[in-house]
């Protein structure tokens, strides 16, 4: 009888941990990630392994010598951040940017709250939005670099967004929206395809990583309002399809808005909060001075979480039908 | 017959039922038992034996000591040799009757039927029934170990409308109920007849999840042959904690039971299907509750060492783990009970009770604590609770101290069932805190109403 446990039940655990949770977004995004790399090179390759590499070094460091809890270190979670960080950057990014960037994801959103599970702002979010007001050229120069497959047709310049922003509607009326879905060279890493994401968000979906409801409320959302604006002024205002298609929507309402730590907890505080990221992105596209809404949409719902956690709740059993 | 199962949580961990394909066993009777007098919830029996006594098979040596309480009689024939306080499996002391064993042949008392002829014919005087029930010393076998006349009895105003009797075996690794109902189907549903009996004639249904297809067919065959009115089979899915009470009645009847409220006041009563067959032997063949049947299993036990047993109240789980060839080297927790919601042995020279259900030899890899880690509000734990709690919210406000949070958040509702640490990916202790914040709530509920509000 020596040497054997005694503790409270429950007796075993499942196999799933915060890493492996981590992991399995990191597989999820492996569609996005090689594409990426196919048609842009090394830069996307570098970009990605800089964002990783930087963002672990960074937590482990961090937690280590500065926090002095070096069991607040996941290495799944940090890379997680690093590639998401590089996912929402155009190709031709300098080196020192990511660099940046990691410092304001992890150093600034993640650990100064008080690391894993404690921060308020989405990390890789607020390290792009960072970017992209500190150095708007870096970030919106939309070069594509020469990639492992030859044969792009695409050129490069201002993207779909910008135009509708600057003619309207009108501008992008000839854009083929089912192309773009499936491979749309020219934006940021991770919007290089809608299909190759989406492809990720469905084994998400089936390792019961994530739920579906945020996502959905936020495409339902863009499209609803979308629709009203189109049919009063197909001139100005750009469709739904357009506006599901284009942009960083669909790796945004995958892959950024269902971060576990700064999205609610239940069901509905979860459509709640993607109304409300769809609704602010429809905003900032038709009215913004930027073409382009979806970090700014996350990061504002994201302070919205406390307060939607505590007026949504479950239904417990045994208090409504007898 | 669709497939039924509860409407909030769960969780579905491998079965692992190891041990599903091993015949019942005998266990012979050591030389020296110990009855415990803790072997049912309530008040423990007071022992009405003193050393010296001779006694048999079947003679009472502990008498109720209260409302909630139960009759104990004597697993073996023999010589009392004390009665005194000894350990039970969690290391606390309990009052226990040590009786030496007649080395040969063992005398029982006269008027139990030991035969193995099936008596069908259901009895119709209730109160005599309950009383037999009562003075068998018949307790629920499903784990709470309540004792059944208690439950048999609703108070006055409440009456049931369907009795269910509990097949489902939702713990992983135990395979008990599976064996006995499809070694003795038909006496298990004797038993329920004759219970629906007492209760007054209601529908009756025996509920087996799916991953048991052969006890379904069992007991669908037995019941044909039987040919009982108004009782059935239904087939659950396999999803833990099924054969929580609560569960239960949603996942067969759709109907939820109130906070803080007993099963009876949505009209039903569950009873274990081991306690079914407890009823049988106790009102046709006159026959207490001295034995019961445990599974010797774990994912450290090779096959040949996986049994079901039919052992006897009062064996020592150190003498049943040498039959059944000893605990395994690479076994880092013995548990009794199931592994989600089982006690970890302390003391293995403990001994069997009524409820006793299994001895789980779990190796380091299975049952070994991760270091806890940092909630990332992935809400795994409220979407399993089968309560629609939010463990981490209660978690939360346990350790902030906010007793009136943690009762606004039904802390008092948790079940203990360990679905919420079982799928916590930071192996949150979360159980272990509820399991407090519960303890603190229902003491804070207890003594308003002893305030009168």
């Amino acid at each position: 009888m020596e040497n054997k446990i005694v503790s409270p039940n429950p007796h075993i655990h499942t196999r799933t941990s915060t890493a492996s949770l981590m992991l399995d977004v990191i597989i999820a995004l492996a569609p996005s990630m090689a594409l990426s790399v196919l048609f842009y090179g090394w830069s996307a390759l570098m970009l990605l392994a800089l964002g990783a590499g930087f963002c672990v070094l960074l937590e482990w460091a961090i937690a280590k010598w500065m926090m002095r809890k070096p069991q607040l270190f996941c290495p799944s979670a940090a890379a997680l951040t690093g590639l998401l960080l590089a996912l929402n950057m155009p190709p031709s990014t300098p080196w020192w940017t990511v660099l940046i960037g990691a410092i304001v994801a992890i150093g600034v959103a993640k650990m100064s709250f008080g690391g894993m599970g404690q921060n308020v702002f989405n990390p890789a979010i607020t390290g792009r939005v960072f970017l992209l007001i500190s150095f708007p050229q870096q970030l919106t120069t939309w070069d594509i670099p020469k990639g492992f497959i030859g044969g792009i047709d695409a050129v490069s310049g201002p993207t779909v967004l910008s135009q509708a922003k600057l003619g309207g509607a009108a501008s992008v009326a000839d854009l083929d929206l089912f192309r773009t879905f499936l491979l749309n060279p020219g934006g940021s890493l991770g919007e290089i395809s809608g299909l190759a994401l989406l492809v990720g968000f469905v084994y998400l979906l089936c390792r019961k990583v994530v739920k579906p409801w945020i996502p959905l409320s936020i495409f339902v959302t863009v499209a609803v309002v979308s629709s009203i604006f189109h049919l009063c002024n197909p001139e100005l205002y750009t469709g739904p399809v357009f506006n599901l298609v284009a942009g960083g929507l669909i790796l945004g309402a995958c892959f950024m808005a269902t971060d576990y730590v700064t999205s609610p907890m239940s069901d509905w505080g979860g459509v709640l909060f993607g109304a409300g990221i769809g609704l602010i992105v429809m905003m900032i596209r038709y009215f913004g001075s930027y073409p382009e809404g979806v970090s700014f949409a996350i990061l504002l719902m994201n302070m919205t979480v406390p307060l939607i956690d505590r007026a949504f709740h479950r239904k417990k059993f045994g208090y409504g039908r007898a | 017959m669709s497939k039924l199962t509860f409407h909030i949580g769960g969780v579905h961990p491998d079965d692992a039922k190891l041990s599903h394909a091993c015949a019942i066993e005998v266990l012979p009777l050591p030389p020296v038992v110990y009855v415990s007098m803790a072997q049912h919830l309530g008040a423990p029996a007071t022992p009405c034996v003193a050393a010296g006594d001779r006694v048999k098979v079947g003679t009472v040596i502990g008498e109720p000591s209260g409302f909630i309480s139960g009759y104990v009689h004597s697993p073996a024939s023999g010589k009392v040799k004390s009665v005194g306080p000894r350990k039970d499996l969690a290391g606390h002391n309990v009052m226990h009757v040590e009786i030496e064993v007649d080395p040969e042949g063992e005398e029982w008392e006269e008027d139990i039927d030991r035969s193995d002829t099936l008596v069908t014919e259901i009895p119709t005087d209730h109160a005599a029934v309950v009383e037999k029930i009562k003075q068998c010393g018949v307790v629920g076998l499903g784990g709470a170990t309540f004792p059944t006349h208690v439950k048999l009895n609703p108070a006055p105003g409440s009456k049931a409308d369907c009795l269910l009797v509990n097949g489902s075996e939702c713990e992983p690794y135990l395979t008990s109920d599976y064996r006995i109902m499809l070694e003795r189907p038909q006496e298990i549903i004797v038993g329920a007849a004759i219970m629906q009996m007492v209760l007054g004639g209601c529908r009756c249904v025996i509920a087996i999840e799916e991953n048991k297809p052969e006890a379904i067919k069992t007991m669908e065959a037995a019941l044909a042959q039987l040919g009982y009115k108004n009782m059935e089979i239904a087939v659950l899915k396999k999803k833990y904690p099924q054969g929580g009470e609560k569960q239960l009645i949603d996942a067969v009847l759709g109907r939820q039971v109130k906070s803080g409220a007993l099963p009876i006041s949505v009209g039903c009563v569950v009873q274990n299907v081991a306690t079914s067959l407890a009823v049988y032997e106790a009102v046709q063949k006159n026959k207490p509750l001295i034995t019961n049947t445990l599974t010797i299993t774990g994912d450290c036990l090779p096959a040949s060492a996986q049994h079901n047993y039919l052992f006897r109240i009062g064996m020592p789980l150190s003498y049943i783990a040498e039959q059944a060839g000893g605990v395994p080297e690479s076994a880092a927790k013995i548990v009794s009970g199931g592994p989600m919601m089982g006690k970890a042995v302390a003391n293995l020279d403990a001994t069997t009770v009524k409820g006793t259900a299994s001895l789980l030899f779990l190796s380091k890899e299975t049952t070994k604590r991760h270091p806890e880690g940092y909630c990332i509000r992935c809400a795994h734990c409220a979407d399993s609770c089968p309560m629609g709690l939010e463990p981490f919210l209660i978690n939360r406000l346990y350790k902030a101290g906010d007793l009136e949070g943690m009762e606004a958040a039904s802390a008092q509702d948790c079940i203990e069932c360990g679905c919420c640490q079982y799928s916590c990916p930071a192996s949150i202790p979360l159980v272990d805190n509820l399991r407090m914040a519960k303890g603190q709530v229902m003491a804070v509920i207890k003594n308003r109403r002893s305030n009168g509000k």
